[in-house]
């Protein structure tokens, strides 16, 4: 560095020990693709923009006919089953896979390794590639690889995609299959964190196994149990990808979350006002969520 | 009273049966899949649940390959994905040290502004900046979609290498800046070479999600011949679908198979990365 350079950098707020310049990319990138697009949403959803005309006027009435629109709370309604359930089944799928898979290393069982890249290999996969999958192993027909198992098993085949019931079932059955990857590798940091002491202590006070499993696994467990609810929540109320070949949001609108709305509103009846008002809604749930995330990290001392 | 013997061989056998459901329901999609993508139109319909087609082919691979353009879509991926996760490390990095080793008014605050971020669906990102790059003439640019890619990898990268740049003492560094680094060279020289496993697995991990990303391209490209192969597929299954799933089958496959490989090849530093980004932060 010359020296004219290094009296310059000497200074308050651009000194080598200073954060301005190590974070001024990060700074222009969040700005220009955050902070800007967060305040054009909003600023959008208190107009009547359309994707069709360039003008536009301030008004609050695309805010009140959203709102009480009763589509909303269908798409909600549908939202909320798909976020609880994907958050039950890959918690408990989760675990258990992890548990085994943790028990296998521990007993040094061959598979384990092939076992966890396999469950992983679903979560790698692109988001519209799984939707594919399902929708070839979710066919309606005789030949579909789900309705042959079922006749295989002496059962009749299902309709999975096209009645409202069985399509919700079936994204949330593809999501569970995309997502539980990701709460067994928490799991299992988990369960490895836990001191064997402990379960050592526990049979020598001769409790059985289902015992140390309830009173000691799932309470050593419980921090990175929620920080796993509020990751499933997040991860799930952004599926888009994986939904549009799977239902394309049908039957209906029986499989069209929130965020498949969002873009429906704009992008297929062109406005870009009431898009921009259920995308405010989407930014206000991930506010929510970002400070649960940021509570727990700090209870457990993290942050 | 059972024996500790017995004991273990049920507790073996039960690890095992977790791992059979798990191999028939996370295997068995993609087992079928594999299936259909080597058969002949003639075989698609069969309601049997034989795996080996009784006359295999790989034509559906080379149909999708070339005929319906899939090799250009795949290539297109790899653009996208590497310019997303190379420019994320770079906007990424020299933020993570200044989280790790600086000590500045706000910087609890930027942090958790920055995990804020990782929360925001790419869609709400993508919707003002669809008009924007309007105006700008910015639709159907892989320079314009490759930063909105960028944007979208770097709270997570950040997250990431922040807990690699904690995992390393900083008395290197300092010790670097005493024999006469500044501390820009004891990043360059000292602290990134000693994080090179955790620069590794946060570039394959923001590669692979670039590979599998579809919002952005789907609202910012329109040009067929820019599209990355999720939108592709996406593309070929409305137009072809029900009479050549054996060819949509083999599409899948090729889709999926590059971040599988790489996955699978780096998956030991991978994982360590993921859970020391959600848990450790």
């Amino acid at each position: 560095m010359t020296p004219a350079k290094k009296a310059f950098t000497r200074r308050g707020l651009v000194g080598e020990n200073r954060p301005t310049l190590w974070l001024a990319p990060l700074l222009a990138v969040v700005t220009l693709f955050y902070l800007y697009p967060a305040f054009e949403v909003l600023r959008y959803s208190l107009t009547n923009a359309s994707l069709l005309k360039p003008d536009y006027e301030y008004t609050l009435s695309t805010f009140t006919q959203t709102l009480s629109d009763p589509v909303l709370y269908g798409v909600l309604k549908t939202t909320a089953i798909f976020v609880v359930a994907s958050i039950v089944l890959q918690l408990i799928l989760g675990l258990v896979i992890a548990v085994a898979v943790n028990r296998a290393s521990k007993r040094r069982l061959p598979g384990r390794v092939f076992m966890r890249s396999l469950v992983l290999s679903a979560w790698v996969m692109p988001g519209v590639v799984i939707g594919i999958v399902w929708a070839i192993v979710l066919n309606d027909a005789d030949y579909g690889l789900a309705n042959l198992l079922l006749g295989a098993i002496g059962l009749g085949s299902v309709p999975w995609l096209s009645t409202p019931s069985t399509a919700l079932a079936s994204v949330i059955l593809a999501n569970v299959w995309r997502g539980t990857a990701f709460s067994m590798i928490l799991q299992y940091a988990g369960l490895q964190s836990i001191p064997d002491e402990l379960y050592e202590a526990a049979e020598v006070d001769g409790a059985g196994k289902l015992q140390s499993f309830f009173y000691i696994t799932i309470p050593q467990l419980r921090p990175i149990l929620m920080i796993n609810i509020i990751l499933i929540t997040i991860s799930t109320l952004n599926t888009f990808d994986m939904i549009l070949p799977l239902t394309g949001g049908g039957p209906g609108q029986a499989t069209e979350v929130l965020v498949l709305r969002t873009y429906n509103v704009i992008f297929q009846n062109f406005s870009l006002s009431g898009g921009a008002v259920l995308a405010v809604i989407m930014l206000l749930i991930s506010l929510a969520l970002t400070l649960a995330y940021r509570r727990l990290l700090r209870s457990e001392g993290t942050l | 009273m059972k024996s500790r013997k017995t004991q273990r061989l049920m507790g073996d056998a039960l690890t095992y049966l977790v791992f059979l459901f798990a191999l028939i329901f996370f295997g068995g999609p993609l087992l079928w899949l594999l299936s259909l993508s080597i058969r002949g139109p003639q075989e698609i319909f069969i309601t049997s649940l034989r795996l080996i087609p009784e006359d295999p082919t790989f034509e559906n691979y080379t149909e999708v390959l070339y005929t319906a353009q899939f090799s250009v879509f795949l290539l297109n991926s790899l653009k996208l994905a590497l310019a997303g996760s190379i420019g994320a490390m770079l906007v990424s990095a020299p933020a993570a040290y200044a989280f790790s080793r600086l000590t500045f008014r706000g910087s609890g605050g930027l942090l958790v502004g920055v995990l804020a971020l990782q929360m925001v669906s790419p869609l709400v990102v993508v919707i003002p900046l669809y008009r924007y790059f309007d105006r700008l003439n910015l639709l159907d640019s892989y320079f314009s979609t490759s930063m909105v890619y960028i944007a979208i990898l770097v709270p997570l990268a950040t997250w990431m290498l922040k807990g690699f740049f904690d995992g390393i003492p900083p008395a290197l560094d300092d010790a670097a800046m005493v024999d006469g680094c500044t501390r820009f060279g004891a990043f360059r020289r000292v602290t990134l070479p000693l994080i090179l496993p955790g620069l590794t697995s946060v570039f394959v991990l923001t590669a692979i999600l670039a590979w599998g990303e579809f919002v952005v391209p789907y609202v910012l490209l329109s040009d067929p011949s820019m599209f990355p192969i999720s939108i592709g597929i996406l593309n070929f299954q409305g137009n072809y679908a029900a009479n050549s799933t054996n060819v949509l089958a083999a599409g899948g496959v090729l889709a999926m198979l590059p971040a599988i490989a790489t996955f699978v090849i780096l998956q030991r530093f991978i994982v360590r990365a993921l859970t020391s980004g959600a848990i450790k932060g």
